[in-house]
């Protein structure tokens, strides 16, 4: 080393080089020191809030949904205790080995592949659900549970319906369709359209989670608040004793309404389904159920939309009575037709009812009667009081589905038929046949219309909400003329539905009107004809029956309207069954 | 071999002292990384400082031109035990880095750092250079640096190969080459790092892409940057205090132990405690480099200047990979990383220095 003794020059040199060093590693310095400012004091908030949001977990727990109540206090839906199979992974490292076991030694048939895809990327300590488990599952798997570590049992809560009769009405529940979904949801019908008022608040469990997820200690806990309850207008027994009465080989629909304040106090449809089955998740049935072309999905009540028939005959009465088109007690004479032009337009009785006048027309319903009456009236004049009474409403009361049906007039048609209007088109929507669609709710609402006196309060299924009124007044006398008709439908000989009064005398006194609905004009003549000779027409092609009552007659509380799909004649069919129907609501005093 | 005991009396104290404060940091450090426990890591740790302290005292007590004469020597063993690592190394997370002598994980190319910068101060030292070196006589110190920067590459640790392929430039740098040269080389590197880019492995490249935007992998490699940025910048100024740094206590913060632990102390003592390490770090880099020039032989002034500016160079780097503004390639923080090579290494280098920094070149130390 002596001999190398370093040059003076290179001793400048090296120690030029120092001072460049030194520099570049102050300034190297300088900028870390500049970042740390940046992150720890200009951008300190930022950084602190992904501190706390990082190791904050907030777990929430699902709330009680509210209960669905008929008027009586009687639950219509609710919650019921739910056993699943869940895995825990961070308690076993071979929970898949178990999941397997678990899979042969109890068969549910799970899907494995799946489970192991999105068990890959789940929280280790958050349960991951594998299936329900029945009470013989539950038994078997306690049997064996030393068998596995990683598999719990834990309970949860389903959506519980007593009683199928209501499927229709209050709709069924959705499944969650990711796991983070906290609850199901509401679907269809009520379980739908009440969802935020069911559904409740979620608790929540604040805690300090470490990296994994891990649950260091729970810092707070808010509970969670079960959802309102509903409160309905519908009445358990009148509902399940109207399903009864429903032909089960007929689709057909019954709607029961208060007088006073538009309740519905019962609505069937026929077929119906069972909601229970998305809850229990019997996927085999709900797929039949989807695929059934009978559509028990589907409520006639308010879905459902046929032309009226006869029952319609007092919109048109009114009209006459208003425009003052006809004189209540002067007669018409009806020889069994009346034409118009070159085409004659039959009544139902080939015979002719002779001298008929207006009470005389509703209560045998005369359909020549109403052709004479239409030959002078205005199919506008119709419309406008067909809506005032109802038969084109659509109802916000929280029902998936519910329709508007159809009123025809001269720019309805021109709208959507391109066509203008006929005469003789008048003289058939005159009886409730022609272009008219009508629910059975609707039909039920219109006669409380008319009960009402014109104003008519809004139908409604929801306890809570207090009664409104539509429509427009009537004239006192009109309304006197036409409920007296009514009554005679059933209370006087010779009227469509006197058989009524006389087979069954000890039930309630009712009024009300048939009607048969036509779905091929076959033989017109034979409308309404007891005899009608169903057995020769295809069942498909069969008219169907209608009947809208009220009972007591003299003091109206209750309507119902009733639809059998290709059941017949109005008097044959519906208006047995409304009756017996009205009499039980009386009698029970729903 | 050795020099009198009493030349224990001339080391530089004060260096020894921030040595000690250092080390005590780094202590404290990971003894809050295991959330308040001596037990895993500093418990480890001391025990490792203490075993290697008899070693440190000997080596500052060495004879310089023990160090000077077998220079080479210390290359050759270091270049053997690289080669050996390659062949009979033990592997763990994916790279070969140690091997197993006498019960201890060794791993070689953490000295090699300390064996490449003597054998350069050597080489230089001889050269005896009048004015600046030209680039013919680089050549060699360049390509012994390529060599051990290729050898510890593909093992592979980007990260040491890349510090040992620095320092070996600093060397030459600091000898006196050309300015034009290194210059040069920059606007070569930068014009063709395109190409050197589809060297690297896909991991590399990854971490790369990944540092220069970490959100692309929130959850995997881009999760160390973000998680670290996260637990310093929560800090703040004053920190949250001494074992109140939530992020790493609740394990957010991977290889919070080793590569990541400034975030750790950063998280606790915050912007003011950063900087006060920082200024540390600096006045230990700056003892040794007031006292080159003092100095008049070439090997005595490298061997201080660049070993020295090694360890406060690893420091920037590392803190650098922590608060995001250099890509994660593996720099352990000297003295505060959990890890016995970087310790028993950087505890050779601190000793070097001691021991260079109590030469008296006018009592003729050579002879």
């Amino acid at each position: 080393m002596e001999k190398n003794k370093t040059s003076e020059d290179s001793i400048k040199i090296l120690n030029r080089r120092s001072f460049i060093i030194i520099i570049v590693g102050a300034i190297l310095s300088f900028i870390v020191s500049l970042r740390l400012f940046s992150l720890q004091v200009i951008n300190f908030n930022f950084y602190k809030k992904k501190s706390v949001e990082n190791k904050l977990s907030i777990k929430l727990t699902p709330p009680l949904r509210g209960d669905i109540y008929d008027s009586k206090k009687n639950l219509l839906a609710g919650s019921s205790s739910l056993y699943e199979f869940v895995v825990f992974k961070n308690l076993s490292k071979d929970h898949f080995q178990e999941i397997k076991k678990l899979d042969s030694l109890i068969k549910l048939n799970l899907n494995l592949g799946e489970i192991l895809k999105r068990l890959k990327n789940y929280n280790e300590y958050s349960g991951f659900s594998l299936s329900r488990a029945s009470w013989k599952q539950i038994v078997e798997f306690e049997k064996n549970k030393f068998l596995f570590n990683s598999i719990k049992i834990i309970e949860s809560k389903k959506r519980y319906y007593p009683y199928k009769n209501f499927s229709q009405i209050i709709g069924y529940m959705g499944q969650p369709t990711q796991s983070s979904d906290l609850y199901s949801k509401g679907v269809f019908h009520l379980e739908k359209s009440y969802e935020k008022h069911l559904k409740g608040t979620p608790g929540k469990i604040f805690s300090e989670v470490n990296a994994k997820g891990k649950t260091i200690r729970e810092i707070s806990i808010e509970k969670s608040i079960k959802g309102n309850d509903l409160n309905l207008t519908l009445d358990l027994s009148l509902q399940n004793y109207a399903q009864s009465q429903l032909p089960t080989n007929k689709k057909g629909s019954i709607v029961v309404i208060s007088v006073s304040d538009g309740s519905i106090l019962s609505m069937n449809s026929n077929p119906t389904f069972d909601a229970q089955i998305f809850e229990d998740r019997e996927n085999n049935k709900i797929k039949d159920l989807l695929n059934d072309d009978q559509k028990p999905l589907f409520n006639r009540a308010f879905s459902g939309f046929y032309p009226p028939g006869s029952v319609f005959k007092p919109i048109s009465a009114l009209v006459g009575l208003q425009r003052n088109l006809i004189d209540p007690q002067k007669e018409v004479f009806c020889k069994g037709h009346s034409s118009l032009g070159d085409r004659n337009y039959y009544c139902w009785k080939k015979k002719g009812h002779g001298k008929v006048n207006l009470k005389k027309a509703i209560k045998e319903s005369c359909d020549v009667y109403f052709y004479e009456l239409a030959k002078k009236t205005n199919i506008d004049d119709i419309a406008s009081l067909s809506s005032n009474l109802g038969l084109n409403k659509e109802y916000d009361i929280g029902l998936s589905n519910i329709g508007k049906g159809l009123v025809p007039s001269k720019k309805w048609k021109k709208a959507f038929l391109e066509e203008s209007w006929y005469q003789g088109e008048t003289l058939i929507t005159c009886i409730g046949q022609g272009y008219n669609q009508t629910s059975p709710l609707q039909l039920a609402t219109f006669y409380s219309a008319i009960l009402n006196g014109g104003k008519y309060p809004i139908p409604k299924l929801d306890k809570k909400i207090p009664t409104r009124f539509t429509g427009k007044l009537l004239n006192n006398e009109h309304q006197k003329i036409i409920i007296n008709s009514l009554n005679a439908v059933v209370q006087e000989p010779r009227g469509t539905a006197h058989k009524l009064s006389i087979s069954n005398p000890e039930f309630v006194k009712i009024g009300g009107k048939t009607g048969t609905s036509q779905v091929v004009r076959i033989k017109e003549s034979e409308r309404e004809d007891d005899q009608y000779k169903s057995k020769e027409i295809e069942e498909r092609f069969k008219d169907h029956s209608v009947f809208v009552g009220y009972a007591p007659y003299d003091k109206p509380k209750y309507i119902a309207s009733v639809i059998i799909e290709n059941g017949g004649s109005g008097s044959a069919v519906a208006a047995p069954i409304a009756h017996k129907i009205l009499d039980f609501a009386f009698k029970n005093n729903v | 071999m050795f020099r009198e005991f009493k030349s224990i009396f001339n080391l530089n104290w004060i260096y020894v002292f921030i040595l000690l404060i250092i080390f005590w940091i780094g202590e404290i450090n990971l003894y809050s990384a295991a959330g308040g426990s001596l037990d895993p890591w500093a418990s480890n740790q001391l025990i490792r400082f203490l075993f290697f302290l008899p070693l440190f005292f000997l080596v500052t007590m060495l004879e310089p031109k023990f160090i000077f004469n077998f220079a080479e020597i210390f290359l050759i063993l270091v270049l053997i035990g690289l080669i050996t690592t390659l062949i009979f190394g033990y592997t763990g997370m994916g790279a070969t880095r140690w091997i197993r002598i006498a019960g201890f994980n060794l791993q070689v190319s953490e000295f090699t750092k300390i064996a490449l910068v003597i054998f350069m101060a050597k080489y230089f030292h001889k050269l005896n250079a009048e004015k600046t070196i030209g680039l013919f006589k680089s050549i060699l110190p360049l390509i012994v640096s390529v060599i051990f920067f290729i050898l510890v590459a593909i093992q592979p640790d980007l990260g040491t190969a890349v510090i040992i392929l620095a320092l070996g430039l600093v060397v030459i740098f600091y000898a006196g080459i050309k300015l034009i040269y290194p210059l040069i080389s920059i606007g070569i590197i930068l014009s063709i790092s395109p190409i050197l880019w589809t060297f690297l492995k896909p991991y590399q490249q990854n971490r790369i892409q990944i540092f220069l935007n970490p959100d692309l992998d929130p959850l995997g490699r881009g999760y160390h940057i973000i998680q670290s940025k996260i637990a310093i910048g929560s800090g703040g100024l004053k920190g949250n205090g001494f074992l109140e740094g939530s992020q790493s206590s609740l394990d957010f913060l991977p290889e919070k132990e080793t590569d990541f632990v400034f975030a750790i102390f950063s998280e606790q003592f915050g912007f003011i405690g950063s900087i006060l390490l920082i200024s540390l770090f600096f006045i230990m880099f700056l003892i040794p480099v007031l006292k080159t020039f003092k100095l008049t032989q070439a090997f005595n002034k490298i061997i201080l200047f660049v070993l020295s500016f090694k360890i406060f160079f690893e420091f920037l780097i590392n803190i650098s990979m922590t608060i995001g503004i250099l890509p994660v390639v593996g720099v352990a923080l000297p003295f505060m990383s959990y890890g016995g090579s970087s310790l028993l290494s950087n505890l050779i280098i601190c000793a070097l220095l001691l021991n260079f920094m109590s030469i008296n070149e006018k009592k003729r130390m050579f002879s």
